[in-house]
């Protein structure tokens, strides 16, 4: 198995995958990341009065704010809810692009693998 | 090295003195036990006969599933058989506790939105389990987390600091589940708590050590369709009250909370900005790395089925955390000022715990309220099962198996000495529950999380991110922020200020992760760095084969031998 590992290792295509694979992967995870950031950020600095200013509370004091006037429901529970729906989204997204062109190359290598395996013997 | 051999044997054995200090309660708990409430009346029969509903049927498949579980493959991972839907529901049920429904509901009915981090941040965690660790785990792994780990990483050190940290995870979310159960059961089914703790006790062994992984996923399989059926129920007749205007369930919230519109703004729950980013990071980290769901990963055959339970797991989970953001405010609507639901002083009865319960008496009755405490039951039963296979697994494969035996014990024997470990956590479940009887648990259920984002995530995504990770940093770095963890809690404002009754916390804040994090984080970097041991070197050098196994599956566990 070391054999086979080493000759993956060292076929260029081995590494095309393992490039497209994070890039994919730490894209995706840098908008879950930072979508959570923000809701730390509307939680964790929400102003107990109006007249505190600066960047965060004035990012989390959106979070407060009702969508229409007059209206009960705030910022903050529509972009709760859209962070969830987002979220499936995204968990959708990446197993279709794993399942389909990541797997199809991930295959393509194992078999350049046994076959250069197979050649050597 | 010999020292280290100890450590579960000390840990084991600091285990059985906590039990034992509990011994005293047991001749009272007996006694409870067997007395029923003088009032008969209190008994819900709806509720109890749906829950024995649900237990004839998970009985039934026990009895189906203990023909089928031969092997330790069979008992650990349902011989990575499962397919991806079915592990998606499955995962869903251990995933969502009873702390998902009645805990999310009655932040919200106490504190108002900020309740709602217990469902947006922890969801987080599964795209990021998703992008960041389900193909490698399931690709290095076999049946536990120490699995994983011990791949590169030197065998009796590694699984001893894993295993042992599963062991203090899956104890501590143990005994919030069991004092949840007998408190929820109390109330509901008008049994009293020690009744509620042996048969929550005795079920749990018979579904684990009889019928294993199998039989433990169907009962989270059917309990994740009730729990998500019974929430939609709930939340489709809440928001027909209002004629389906979701401000209309809002406003109703906003005149009825003392809070007034501060229920819809954040601010209340966690007001100072260390407190709400420590609990942040927790949720977030500790939900992407908690055992007893990653070890449901090596159910299934291969890395593709894995990531399609994974979006199977996160489209349902996430779905129901939609839910949550119906029930709690349903609640506040509903329950707040319904006289039916409040005590003489106009205090919810049964705490805010019952908010979601009382809402579903309220919606629907007294058949839905059956429904809802029997699925909520079940709920309790199905996660207690996958924590104690979860336990009954690192006790058995990581410290029996692998450490005591060295790899030699046979399947027999291996499977022996899970039976016997899923038998001993139902009793300390039992003996824990009913020693915990009463008490504010409230930090432990800070601790799983804790455990999970301090050990578990550091270890599992530096040993598979960072070549230079090293045996002796790992350890290093896990011991120290665990220790951290467990002493910045105990001194923190829930033990030292609230139980112990000091008037000051030595630590100042509720949710010590992001500092046991860091801790753990940055020592074992550091200590990795300076170790320049022959053993060092070695692990280094075997890093890209392990990377070459975790991104193309090859040798992995239970994957076609091409």
């Amino acid at each position: 198995m070391q054999h086979l590992y080493r000759l993956i290792h060292a076929n260029p295509r081995f590494h095309e995958l393992e490039r497209k694979r994070s890039r994919l992967s730490w894209t995706l995870a840098s908008i879950v990341l930072a979508n959570t950031a923000w809701y730390i950020i509307g939680t964790a600095f929400f102003p107990k009065n109006a007249e505190t200013t600066g960047l965060l509370a004035d990012i989390a004091r959106f979070w407060g704010q009702p969508v229409d006037a007059g209206a009960a429901t705030t910022w903050g529970i529509y972009i709760g809810l859209a962070q969830i729906v987002l979220f499936i989204g995204l968990v959708i997204f990446y197993i279709n692009k794993a399942n389909g062109e990541l797997d199809a190359l991930k295959d393509a290598v194992i078999a350049d693998a046994l076959r250069a395996a197979e050649e050597q013997q | 090295m010999k020292k280290l051999k100890q450590l579960p044997l000390l840990f084991g054995l600091g285990l059985l003195a906590w039990a034992g200090s509990a011994a005293a309660d047991v001749a009272t708990a007996l006694h409870n036990m067997f007395t029923l409430p003088a009032d008969t009346s209190a008994i819900n029969t709806k509720a109890v006969a749906m829950f024995f509903g649900f237990v004839i049927v998970s009985l039934g498949i026990t009895f189906w599933a203990a023909k089928r579980t031969k092997s330790t493959s069979d008992f650990y991972t349902a011989g990575g058989k499962i397919g991806g839907f079915q592990n998606g529901l499955a995962i869903c049920g251990d995933w969502c506790s009873s702390a998902a429904l009645m805990g999310v509901a009655a932040l919200i009915y106490s504190t108002g939105f900020d309740g709602l981090i217990y469902s947006v941040v922890p969801f987080g965690a599964w795209p990021l389990m998703m992008f960041l660790l389900a193909d490698r785990l399931r690709n290095l792994g076999k049946y536990t987390l120490a699995d994983i780990v011990s791949v590169r990483m030197a065998r009796v050190p590694s699984r001893t600091l894993v295993s042992s940290a599963s062991l203090a995870f899956v104890i501590g979310y143990l005994i919030v589940q069991m004092v949840g159960a007998g408190t929820l059961i109390s109330n509901l089914f008008g049994l009293n708590y020690e009744m509620a703790q042996v048969i929550i006790g005795v079920l749990i062994v018979v579904y684990v050590a009889f019928g294993g992984m199998i039989a433990t996923t169907y009962v989270q399989l059917i309990k994740a369709v009730l729990l998500l059926s019974g929430a939609t129920f709930i939340v489709f007749l809440v928001l027909q009250k209002f004629g389906f205007s979701m401000n209309g369930l809002y406003q109703a919230a906003v005149d009825n909370s003392p809070l007034k519109v501060g229920v819809m703004q954040p601010g209340v729950l966690l007001p100072d900005p260390v407190n709400a980013i420590s609990c942040g990071v927790m949720l977030i980290l500790g939900g992407a790395a908690m055992p007893h769901v990653l070890m449901r990963f090596f159910t299934v055959p291969d890395a593709k089925e894995a990531r399609r339970s994974v979006a199977w797991a996160a489209s349902l989970i996430g779905y129901f955390y939609l839910l949550t953001f119906f029930i709690g405010y349903g609640a506040i609507a509903f329950v707040m000022k319904n006289p039916e639901f409040l005590d003489a002083k106009g205090v919810i009865i049964g705490g805010a715990n019952m908010a979601a319960i009382h809402l579903a008496k309220a919606m629907g009755g007294d058949l839905l309220l059956g429904f809802i405490s029997a699925v909520a039951f079940a709920t309790i039963v199905a996660v207690v099962a996958g924590l104690t296979i979860a336990g009954a697994s690192a006790i058995s494969h990581d410290i029996y198996a692998n450490m005591l035996r060295h790899g030699q014990a046979t399947d027999a024997e291996v499977m022996k000495v899970s039976r016997i470990a899923a038998l001993g956590l139902g009793v300390l479940g039992i003996v824990l529950g009913i020693a915990f009887k009463g008490q504010n648990i409230a930090y432990l259920i800070v601790l799983p999380f804790t455990i999970s984002s301090t050990v578990f995530f550091p270890v599992l995504f530096l040993s598979m991110y960072w070549r230079r990770l090293t045996t002796t940093g790992m350890v290093t770095g896990g011991w120290l922020g665990l220790a951290s963890a467990i002493v910045m809690l105990v001194v923190g404002p829930t033990i030292w200020k609230d139980i112990m009754g000091h008037p000051e916390a030595l630590f100042p804040y509720k949710y010590p992760a992001l500092f046991s994090i860091s801790i753990s984080f940055v020592t074992m970097i550091v200590v990795s760095l300076l170790d320049k041991s022959a053993r060092a070197k070695a692990e280094l050098a075997s890093f890209d084969d392990q990377f070459v196994r975790s991104q193309t599956g090859l040798g992995a566990e239970g994957a076609v031998q091409h």
